[in-house]
């Protein structure tokens, strides 16, 4: 994978599409981190990205996931994990929407209905993040969600990001499958085991860098397993990044086909720059 | 003329074909392409979009709609002289869609699947107002795929659920809704209430069309953990919801019962609503394991 690729894809407009199509912002972020990887976070195409990105930051600070979508969502952990000097004066109004942000069952409300309807009290398990707002905290959104308040940190030392953190550390903790790994957030759904997914797994893994090794043995002994096997470039990407974030070694693996989308591409080549000793969403 | 999925046009009585359908094999493409004759769809020139279930894989069970169903569909309505016949799908647990897609079958299925299918969960979108909601929501933001098709065919896999008490083609459509926006899953409906959503979905796409693999499907502890059944049977029908109803009477449901029918479609999925083309439902029965919790939904012999 080479940027030439997702150069040749960059939308008029200096944003990308998922494949085709008008710019989101997912695409778009995910664009930029592989051009910092491969140490072009200066270049013209990345320069125009970046004011797209700055372009479509909304009023209460947050991004919606394309343009046209009137609601901040999870894609602003997105935005705020692209190199710091990108955003501009607005990041820490991004990064105040994004402290604010969790699921919608951790509030105080929703937690005393469930104890009054289920009979009972579920108050530990950490806060997470959700895909969209006012609805539950699910393992994606709350790897980003940790990703980005960790970045931020370094340039907006809040008082209330390390304790977001580690409450959403401990929703990811909380939500494993039984098996070792993550999946989309369900680890026990009506009480029947659920299988993990392996780029989700690798997610989890990224986030918790810097979680004691024997928190994590199962879940990066299954990483270690799936990456040999994987035949999705997108997942073995995640992999990759999660089992180098926290100093594996990579096993030889064959690198799959992909289909081409941009965030595919993108995240191969990040994951190629962390496994040679560059961690953008490390950084 | 067919002016859009937005346009509403009505179908009195629903008619739905009950077929015999013993395997996924060749006899699939006439069998589909008599099912479409019956129904005599306006097709020549329009475009249609094909939507089956996929939600997660495993060798071991039957989740996902069966690709040579969809494909025998495919063929069918490009025979039929669509102008052009797309696949779409947006998954709810899994983000991959054409990783998803090829363990299930369909790149080895198709030629070129990549070139006609479009994942709805990345389409670009377009805000749609819910006029008369039964849900919490107001409004959703739609793939324009969906939007702007002449015919959109609900193909779900015949299925229990674990918390609506059968996926069909109803609740297939909860697969229109992108997770680029709302993620995955799509939370915002099960906020907003399974039942009432699904009903504000259907209100959604008045020009539709189902055809329902209940070849082999799911009981038990569906619409993933549950076990293979098979039924032999494909249902199709322009009402979604005669077609559910008539799907809950051969799974051995019954369709007063079930919470999104009754929203969705009111009194109008009785037997005499309904007028079944094909098999009787008696000589086609067969009753699926439903969960305890759903044992009220049993149909009567």
């Amino acid at each position: 994978m080479d940027l030439s690729i997702l150069a040749a894809g960059q939308n008029p407009d200096g944003g990308w599409s998922y494949r085709s199509g008008g710019s989101a912002t997912e695409p778009t972020a995910l664009a930029l981190l592989a051009f910092a990887a491969g140490g072009e976070g200066r270049s013209r195409v990345f320069l125009r990205g970046a004011e797209w990105l700055r372009g479509t930051q909304r009023p209460d600070g947050g991004w919606a996931p394309r343009p046209n979508v009137d609601r901040s969502t999870w894609v602003t952990s997105l935005a705020l994990l692209v190199p710091i000097d990108t955003l501009g004066s607005r990041r820490e109004a991004a990064v105040q929407w994004l402290v604010r942000a969790s699921g919608r069952e951790t509030s105080w409300v929703q937690r005393l209905r469930t104890s009054l309807t289920q009979g009972r009290a579920k108050f530990g398990g950490g806060a997470g993040f959700a895909w969209f707002p006012d609805t539950s905290a699910w393992v994606t959104p709350t790897c980003f969600g940790i990703l980005a308040l960790r970045k931020a940190a370094r340039l907006y030392p809040l008082r209330e990001i390390p304790a977001r953190c580690s409450s959403a550390c401990e929703f990811l903790l909380a939500h494993a499958c039984r098996d070792g790994g993550w999946n989309y957030g369900s680890g026990d759904p009506l009480g029947y085991e659920s299988a993990s997914y392996p780029e989700t797994t690798g997610q989890v893994l990224l986030a918790l860098h810097g979680t004691p090794p024997e928190q994590l043995s199962r879940a990066l002994e299954r990483a270690s397993k799936d990456v040999r096997q994987c035949r999705s470039l997108e997942a073995t990407s995640w992999l990759k990044l999660g089992l180098v974030a926290h100093g594996l070694k990579l096993p030889l693996c064959r690198q799959p086909k992909g289909n081409g989308s941009i965030p595919e591409t993108s995240l191969a080549i990040v994951a190629d720059a962390a496994a040679g000793g560059r961690n953008v969403f490390l950084e | 003329m067919l002016a859009g999925c937005s346009a509403r046009q009505h179908h009195t009585p629903a008619q739905v074909s009950v077929v015999r359908a013993p395997g996924y094999d060749q006899t699939l493409y006439q069998t589909v392409r008599r099912m479409l004759d019956e129904h005599r769809l306006a097709i020549k020139g329009k475009r249609v979009v094909l939507k089956p279930n996929l939600v997660e894989f495993d060798s071991f069970t039957t989740i996902n709609t069966h690709p040579l169903l969809v494909h025998a569909a495919f063929e069918a309505f490009r025979a039929l002289g669509a102008a052009d016949v797309r696949i779409a799908e947006g998954p709810g647990h899994r983000r991959i869609t054409l990783d998803l897609a090829e363990e299930a079958g369909y790149f080895a299925t198709f030629r070129s699947f990549d070139n006609a299918f479009t994942d709805l969960n990345l389409d670009e979108v377009t805000p749609v107002d819910i006029l008369r909601p039964k849900s919490k929501l107001r409004s959703l933001y739609l793939p324009i795929t969906v939007r702007d098709c002449d015919l959109l065919v609900s193909m779900p896999k015949m299925k229990t659920h674990h918390w609506a008490g059968a996926t069909l083609s109803m609740k297939n459509l909860f697969g229109v809704v992108p997770g680029g926006v709302y993620g995955w899953p799509k939370n915002i409906l099960h906020w907003a209430g399974i039942h009432e959503s699904i009903a504000d979905l259907y209100s959604l796409f008045p020009r539709t069309f189902a055809i329902v693999d209940g070849i082999i499907g799911m009981e038990g502890n569906g619409p993933i953990q549950g076990a293979p059944k098979h039924a032999g049977v494909l249902i199709a029908g322009g009402d979604l919801a005669a077609v559910d109803a008539t799907c809950c009477r051969i799974m051995g449901i019954d369709p007063a019962k079930v919470t999104y029918l009754q929203l969705a479609a009111g009194g109008r999925v009785s037997p005499v609503d309904i007028q079944q083309i094909g098999e009787s439902l008696h000589s086609v029965r067969a009753d699926f394991a439903l969960l305890p919790s759903f044992a009220p939904l049993r149909l009567s012999s």
